[in-house]
């Protein structure tokens, strides 16, 4: 319940900004939506699912493409970030099925891989992608539509993962993670649903991949491959908590803040300092604040999984009371 | 002439003092699980030759042997984690010598491992729903704390799996075994490292399994233990079968005194 | 087509991916840590030569001697403050280290020397008659030391009772625990020797290519498709995987551009670690 109200007054809050605020907070809160975006399907594949990838930035930029080049042949942006999407989930199926069969760091590197590909397409393939110069688009007259659109998917994330949260998928994902080969012996349909994810996965970074090219009425590919995307997504998930409803929000909030301050005048300070949380945190705080706060019962952090706990809770009419275990 | 097989009854938690008809030692019963002619090596080294063994329905069956006589072997090709080079293993009445050990979970089995591999960063109520497939929550829940009281681990509920100790762990893992409602259970080393009194109270959640008309099959080497609840008893050295049989056989088949001392 | 021509250039440049991708897979072998910061030590070898011959005005010589040193204190550096600290956790965590360490890394040698392209003129420059062609003293002269220094290491590690015991440690660390190996020491000296062959590989590469930054990022992603086509952990593997993939490298070059022969690099990657995980030479430990 203390999810919901949540969710619900930042999702308020949010909504007003177009109506009430500055032309900034529009921008900076565009940018914040397609972040959290990132994070939460980051933390699909790599929070709930353990299959952490250097390559989340491939999808985005492939929908950031794909997207553009339906808007440069007059389909209108948001039939474009569907279409970008769409192309994001083709790309994933065989993908997945391919690449998660690699344990987890050769999957990791070979995303990363995957995305110089992407990246190497992108500008080698000129004659459609216009190669270094970039595509132009039409800019979109009314940014209001849009700011909503990216609204609905960034809240709608945090609610779909907070409804996995509380469900049997979501501890299926987690049993994979935490020991795939148990899991698997146990009878977790684990291939099936580990592609699923990773399809999943690549929805949400291509569909605001083409969404924020429509912001920006251009995509390049450092823009749209940049290492710098992938980074933040990373450091976000694993600041805020991997595998948790709010980790992903706590973390995009911070980085985005420092990414305001740093990343248009000091670019490198801002990527160092990046590569500096991340370290800090696989050394320190591998599970993010989130679970942090979580294990400490911090009375603001609303309790993780928390549906089957109730229904364990509820007094039933044929067991006794608990037996402390010697 | 017909000839009536046996069935046994899915193992559905409560009622006690359920009866059923392979519950008893199984003389007569059928086999649920068949080894033949089983055989692996890894490069150079021979684990296992020409392994055939059978365990009777409803039984408590071991196998025992010294470090090095490959009983972990034999125990992860039937669990699936494993190929054999030569031979055939028979599972619940499928073949399952190449079968994955996601198949063979389906087949009816749960299994133990014998280094614990609970799911450390969930806990333990998680850890026994995360396998209740085809129940719903409240039914998953349910069933959850049936088994946890039945082990009488209910204090456990809302643990996390790294915080157990190593005898908390090997009880949970039955427990999240047998959430499966499985008809055969393998257990991968059950009483390693743990005290007489922990390995007592196994011993009498076993017995009370099979009572209900579970399969029970198990390595170890704790002989006391095996020698005590074992129906049958199958002894490997060195990847070959050098002696089976019921407990009394055993402790005085000369063959064993040799291999283990 | 002037195969012979690019088949040489193509065996020249893999004698360097040679160096690289043995350094990180020693590494590798050991630790089972995938260093995503090799690269980086590479470009930071590079543009640390550059320094010591154009800015100190120091012989090149110098720069052969000096900077592996300091790409080792480096690596020993970052050996004995994180990674040491993440050895008995999941690999995912060290990845995720060496991957915030690249970060570091190139962008704060962005801030020491620019972003931008640097040569070095006048080392090493002027062609030499090779088999009939005209072949760049850099380019051979780069191959032959990053060739002799990797037979050096192999045979260090075939030979020596050091050498041995890097090997144990790989093999099966339990024993050599048993055997009074200290595996500490022995992580320790592996990290510094792979950067040190990185720092090697930045050094030898300068004469011949423009030296940046994000050198790293683009020589150092090579040298992991070297060595998972080679077959991680496996050092004759990957001395034969980085010589094919040079010369793929140079003829896809010439066939389909720049751009999209390196990325043919990846391909091939790809390709292998999902058809044959353990290499070419099926030697490798399984990916």
């Amino acid at each position: 319940m203390k999810s919901l109200v949540i969710i619900a007054v930042s999702a308020a809050l949010a909504a007003a900004i177009p109506f009430f605020g500055s032309e900034y907070a529009l921008s900076f809160t565009v940018q914040l939506f397609v972040f959290v975006a990132l994070a939460y399907s980051w933390n699909l594949i790599g929070g709930y699912a353990g299959y952490t990838h250097f390559g989340q930035v491939a999808f985005f930029g492939v929908g950031a493409y794909t997207g553009s080049l339906m808007m440069n042949a007059e389909f209108h942006w948001l039939v474009a970030a569907a279409g970008a999407g769409l192309s994001g989930a083709l790309l994933a199926l065989p993908l997945g099925g391919a690449m998660l069969r690699v344990k987890g760091p050769f999957f990791a590197i070979g995303m990363f891989g995957i995305a110089r590909v992407c990246e190497s397409f992108a500008l080698g393939f000129d004659g459609i992608t216009q190669g270094g110069t970039g595509l132009y688009l039409t800019p979109v007259t009314d940014l209001k539509p849009l700011y909503f659109v990216l609204w609905a998917i960034a809240f709608g994330m945090v609610l779909m993962t907070w409804r996995l949260d509380n469900s049997r998928l979501g501890i299926q994902l987690l049993a994979i993670r935490e020991d795939e080969t148990a899991a698997d012996a146990l009878g977790i349909r684990t291939t099936r649903l580990k592609i699923g994810t990773f399809v999943v996965s690549a929805i949400g970074p291509a569909v605001v991949g083409s969404l924020y090219a429509t912001y920006l009425s251009f995509i390049d590919p450092a823009t749209a491959f940049a290492p710098m995307t992938e980074l933040t997504t990373i450091a976000m998930v694993l600041l805020g908590g991997m595998g948790t409803t709010f980790g992903p929000l706590v973390g995009a909030v911070v980085m985005s803040v420092v990414n305001e301050l740093l990343w248009s005048r000091f670019p490198e300070v801002y990527l160092a300092l990046v590569g500096v949380v991340i370290l800090a945190v696989v050394l320190f705080m591998p599970r993010g604040i989130v679970s942090f706060a979580m294990r400490r019962d911090w009375w603001w952090v609303p309790a993780a999984r928390g549906s089957l706990r109730r229904l364990a809770s509820r007094p039933s009419p044929s067991r006794t009371t608990p037996k402390e275990a010697h | 002439m017909h000839v009536q097989r046996i069935q046994t009854p899915p193992v559905d938690l409560p009622p006690p003092g359920f009866s059923s008809a392979a519950g008893t030692a199984g003389a007569t019963g059928d086999h649920i699980l068949v080894v033949e002619g089983v055989g692996k090596r890894f490069g150079g080294l021979v684990a296992l030759s020409d392994v055939d063994l059978s365990v009777t329905r409803g039984s408590i069956t071991g196998v025992i042997g010294p470090n090095g006589s490959g009983k972990s072997t034999l125990f992860n090709i039937i669990a699936g984690t494993l190929r054999p080079d030569r031979g055939r293993i028979v599972l619940n009445g499928h073949d399952t010598t190449r079968a994955s050990p996601a198949q063979i979970c389906r087949h009816g089995v749960g299994r133990t491992f014998q280094i614990s591999r609970l799911f450390g960063e969930m806990t333990v109520l998680e850890n026994l729903v995360a396998v209740a497939h085809g129940a719903s929550d409240a039914e998953a829940v349910e069933r959850a704390m049936d088994l946890l009281a039945f082990l009488e681990i209910e204090g456990l509920r809302d643990k996390w799996g790294t915080e157990l100790s190593y005898g908390q762990r090997k009880l949970v893992e039955i427990a999240r075994a047998l959430m499966l409602r499985p008809t055969v259970m393998l257990l991968d080393e059950p009483f390693a490292g743990i005290n007489p009194r922990l390995q007592n109270r196994i011993v009498d959640h076993l017995e009370a399994l099979r009572q209900r008309g579970l399969t029970l099959f198990f390595i170890d080497h704790e002989m006391r233990i095996v020698l005590e609840i074992c129906d049958t008893i199958h002894v490997l050295a060195q990847g070959r079968v050098i002696a089976q049989g019921t407990a009394d056989v055993i402790r005085t088949d000369p063959k064993v005194q040799d291999a283990y001392f | 087509m002037p195969v012979v021509e690019l088949l040489i250039a193509g065996v020249l440049l893999g004698g360097l991916y040679a160096l690289m991708a043995c350094g990180l897979n020693l590494v590798f072998g050991v630790m089972r840590v995938i260093n995503f910061a090799h690269g980086d030590l590479l470009a930071i070898g590079a543009l640390t030569t550059v320094t010591i011959v154009t800015g100190l005005h120091l012989p090149f010589f110098v720069a052969i001697v000096v900077v592996p040193l300091l790409t080792a204190g480096l690596g020993l550096a970052m050996q004995v403050l994180v990674l040491r600290r993440l050895a008995d956790g999941p690999m995912i965590m060290s990845l995720l280290a060496t991957f915030a360490i690249s970060t570091i890394l190139v962008n704060v040698a962005i801030l020491i020397w620019g972003g931008g392209y640097r040569g070095l003129p006048g080392v090493l420059g002027g062609s030499v008659h090779l088999l009939g062609y005209d072949v760049a003293l850099s380019r051979l002269v780069s191959f032959v030391v990053a060739m002799a220094t990797t037979l050096l290491v192999w045979w260090f590690l075939q030979s020596t009772r050091f050498g041995r015991a890097i090997r144990s440690v790989s093999q099966a660390p339990e024993l050599a625990v048993i055997n009074g190996i200290s595996i500490d020491m022995v992580r320790n000296v592996t990290f510094a020797l792979g950067a040190a062959m990185a720092g090697l590989a930045g050094v030898l590469l300068a004469p011949t290519f423009a030296s940046d930054p994000q050198l790293g990022a683009r020589f150092g992603i090579k040298a992991f498709a070297v060595i998972i086509v080679g077959g991680m952990g496996s050092y004759p593997g990957a001395m034969l995987a980085a010589l094919l993939l040079g010369v793929l490298e140079v003829f896809g070059g010439y066939w389909f551009g720049q751009v999209i022969g390196s990325a043919m690099l990846f391909l091939v990657m790809l390709v292998v670690l999902l058809v044959r995980p353990r290499g070419i030479l099926g030697m490798g430990v399984r990916a």
